[in-house]
C-alpha cells in the first residue's frame, strides 16, 4: 500500500540483526559476514576491497552484521533491476537513520515511491537540472579559486579540510538558503549521522538536526527567499500546500544528501590522482574530455549504497528473496562488474559511455547528481590549472572512515 | 508556448505544452506522461527517455547531438531506430512547436 506522506508512521518491516535473526529461507551457504563499510578488510582498502567481491562472493549473498542483516547484490545487472522495479524492491523504511518514533517523518522524495514520488521531484529539479545547476558556474569557479588562494603558497595542505569538504558544503548552503556561518556545525552533524557507526550517536545528532532545521524552515516561511528551503517550504504541487511533515522530510533529507557525497567522492578522487601523476598529466592534456575523465573517476570512486526492502517475494539468480528482507545494492561493486566494464579496475578516460551506479538508477536516482558533477568537474578544473603536481605527503598512512558514505579520514597532500 | 505530441507504443496520445528551453524528456515528466522516465535527470548518463522521433520531424530534429548521447543510446531497453533520440537531448525551439514523438514500449 502506497504510503501517505502528510501522515507518517514508523516502517513496520523486522529490523533483523545478528546470526539469530536470519530467516528460514536464507540457505546457509550464501550467508556472509563480509564487514562492508565497517570490518577490517574493507577499511584497509575499500574500494579494493568491493572490486574483489566478485571474485570472493556469491553475486547474492546474505550479509549478517552489526547494523542489520541484508541481501548484499553485486551485479551491475541485479542492481538496475532492483532499482527499477520499486514495486518490488520499496524505498518505504529503507532509508537507515534513526528518528523519533513519536515525531516520525519520511524523507521526502527518497522513502516516497511512484506514484506520489514524481510530485516532490517535481518541485525541484528544475534547481538540480544540467541547466539549473549551470548558473553556479561561475560561483564555484570563483568559490574553488578563493580556496585554492589560502593554500597554494603554503606548498601543503591537508585537502579533506582545505578544499573536499568546504566547496561542496558552501555551494549547497547557497542554494539552499541556510547560513554559511553554520557550515561546520552542518558538517559535524552530517560526520556523525553517517560515519558513526553507532545508533545512539545517530539518534542524539538527528535530533540536533531537526531543531535547527524547523527553526530555519519556520523562518522561510516568514521571509521568503530564492533558496531550495524557501521554495520547498512554500510548495503547493497541484494547488496543495505540502504539509509541514513534507516540508520537513524533504529538507531533512537535502540537508544529509548534500553534506557528505560529494566531500567523500572528492578526498578519494584526489587521493587517487595524488598516487597516479601519469593519469593527471593525461587530464591535463586533454582537457575538453573533462566529462568523461570525471564520469571514469566517478565510476571507481562511488561512495554510497542503495538500500531496499522487498514487499512482495522474488527470485533472483535462483535465490528465493522475500517480503519484509531488506535488500543492498553495492552501487561501487556493481561498478567494477567485469562483464559491463571490462577490465574494470583500470582507470580508462576512453570508456564508452554507459549507466553507472554513482548515482544509482531508477526513479529515486540522485536528484544533485548534476550538481555534484558540476562542482567536481570545476574543483578538477581549478585545481589541475594551478596545482597540476601533487603527491600525498610522504609517511602518510590512509585510513577509511567506516560508514555508509566511503570515503578516507584525511589526505594530506604536498606539491 | 510551443506544443509537442507524445503517442505511446500503446497509442494513447498527449499533446502537451512544453515551454522554450526545457526539453521534451521534462515536458513528459512534467505532465505525468507514462513511457519516459527520464532517471538521471538530462544528464546523459542513462538512456530512459528513449524516443522515436516522427519520420515528419527528424529532419527539423536531427540525429544524435553528440557521441555521449549515441553511446547511451547503445543501452535503450527498446529496439534502436535510426529516429532514435534521448529526449532530454531535444531542447523546445520555436521550431519544433508541434513536435511528435513515439515512445519505446519500454525504457528498461
Amino acid at each position: 500500500m502506497p504510503i501517505d506522506a502528510a501522515n507518517p508512521v514508523p516502517p513496520t518491516y523486522p529490523r533483523r540483526v545478528g546470526m539469530d535473526q536470519v530467516p528460514a529461507h536464507v540457505p546457509k551457504d550464501l550467508i556472509r559476514s563480509a564487514g562492508i563499510t565497517f570490518g577490517p578488510e574493507f577499511l584497509a582498502a575499500p574500494h579494493a576491497y568491493m572490486a574483489g567481491l566478485h571474485d570472493t562472493m556469491p553475486p547474492i549473498f546474505y550479509d549478517v552484521g552489526p547494523m542489520g542483516n541484508a541481501w548484499q547484490v553485486l551485479k551491475h545487472e541485479d542492481a538496475l533491476h532492483i532499482l527499477r522495479h520499486p514495486e518490488t524492491f520499496s524505498n518505504a523504511g529503507a532509508t537507515p537513520f534513526p528518528r523519533d518514533p513519536d515525531d516520525y517523518f519520511y524523507f521526502i522524495p527518497q522513502e516516497i515511491d511512484p506514484p506520489h514520488h514524481r510530485k516532490y521531484r517535481n518541485i525541484v529539479d528544475p534547481v538540480f537540472s544540467p541547466q539549473g545547476v549551470l548558473k553556479l558556474e561561475g560561483k564555484v569557479r570563483k568559490l574553488a579559486n578563493d580556496l585554492i588562494d589560502q593554500f597554494i603558497d603554503a606548498g601543503s595542505c591537508e585537502f579533506t579540510e582545505a578544499y573536499g569538504r568546504p566547496l561542496p558544503v558552501m555551494v549547497f548552503l547557497d542554494i539552499m538558503g541556510l547560513p554559511q556561518a553554520m557550515r561546520d556545525t552542518f558538517v559535524e552533524w552530517a560526520m556523525a549521522l553517517l560515519h558513526s557507526n553507532d545508533r545512539a550517536t545517530m539518534a542524539e545528532t538527528m535530533g540536533k538536526i531537526t531543531a535547527y532545521l524547523k527553526s530555519a524552515i519556520a523562518e522561510k516561511k516568514a521571509q521568503p527567499d530564492d533558496g531550495v528551503v524557501s521554495l520547498i517550504a512554500h510548495a503547493a504541487p497541484g494547488g496543495v500546500p505540502l504539509s509541514d511533515k513534507e516540508v520537513f522530510g524533504f529538507v531533512c533529507f537535502l540537508f544529509i544528501g548534500g553534506l557528505d557525497t560529494v566531500f567523500a567522492s572528492m578526498n578519494n578522487i584526489w587521493l587517487y590522482l595524488a598516487q597516479n601523476p601519469a593519469k593527471v598529466r593525461e587530464m591535463i592534456a586533454d582537457p575538453d574530455n573533462i566529462n568523461a575523465q570525471l564520469e571514469e573517476l566517478l565510476r571507481v570512486w562511488s561512495v554510497t549504497f542503495s538500500g531496499r526492502v522487498l514487499i512482495q517475494d522474488v527470485e533472483m539468480r535462483g535465490v528465493q528473496l522475500k517480503k519484509d528482507d531488506r535488500v543492498t545494492c553495492v552501487l561501487p561493486a556493481c561498478n567494477f562488474d567485469p562483464e559491463v566494464f571490462p577490465n574494470p579496475r583500470e582507470v580508462d578516460f576512453h570508456r564508452p559511455r554507459k549507466t553507472t551506479l554513482a548515482f544509482t538508477v531508477g526513479v529515486h536516482s540522485c536528484m544533485g547528481a548534476h550538481l555534484a558533477r558540476l562542482e567536481m568537474k570545476i574543483a578538477l578544473q581549478e585545481w589541475l590549472r594551478r596545482i597540476p603536481e601533487f603527491a600525498v605527503k610522504p609517511g602518510t598512512r590512509i585510513e577509511y572512515r567506516p560508514g555508509g558514505v566511503v570515503g578516507p579520514e584525511a589526505v594530506p597532500l604536498v606539491w | 508556448m510551443p506544443s509537442v505530441t507524445y503517442i505511446a507504443a500503446s497509442g494513447a496520445t498527449h499533446t502537451v505544452d512544453v515551454p522554450l528551453g526545457e526539453n521534451v524528456m521534462r515536458g513528459a515528466l512534467y505532465n505525468d506522461i507514462d513511457g519516459i522516465i527520464g532517471e538521471c535527470g538530462g544528464g546523459l548518463a542513462c538512456a530512459t527517455c528513449h524516443c522515436y522521433v516522427d519520420a515528419a520531424w527528424t529532419d527539423k530534429v536531427g540525429g544524435p547531438s553528440s557521441q555521449d548521447e549515441r553511446d547511451m543510446l547503445e543501452s535503450a531497453g527498446a529496439e534502436v531506430r535510426p529516429t532514435s533520440r534521448l529526449s532530454c537531448q531535444i531542447d523546445m525551439t520555436p521550431a519544433l512547436d508541434g513536435l511528435v514523438v513515439h515512445l519505446p514500449e519500454t525504457q528498461f
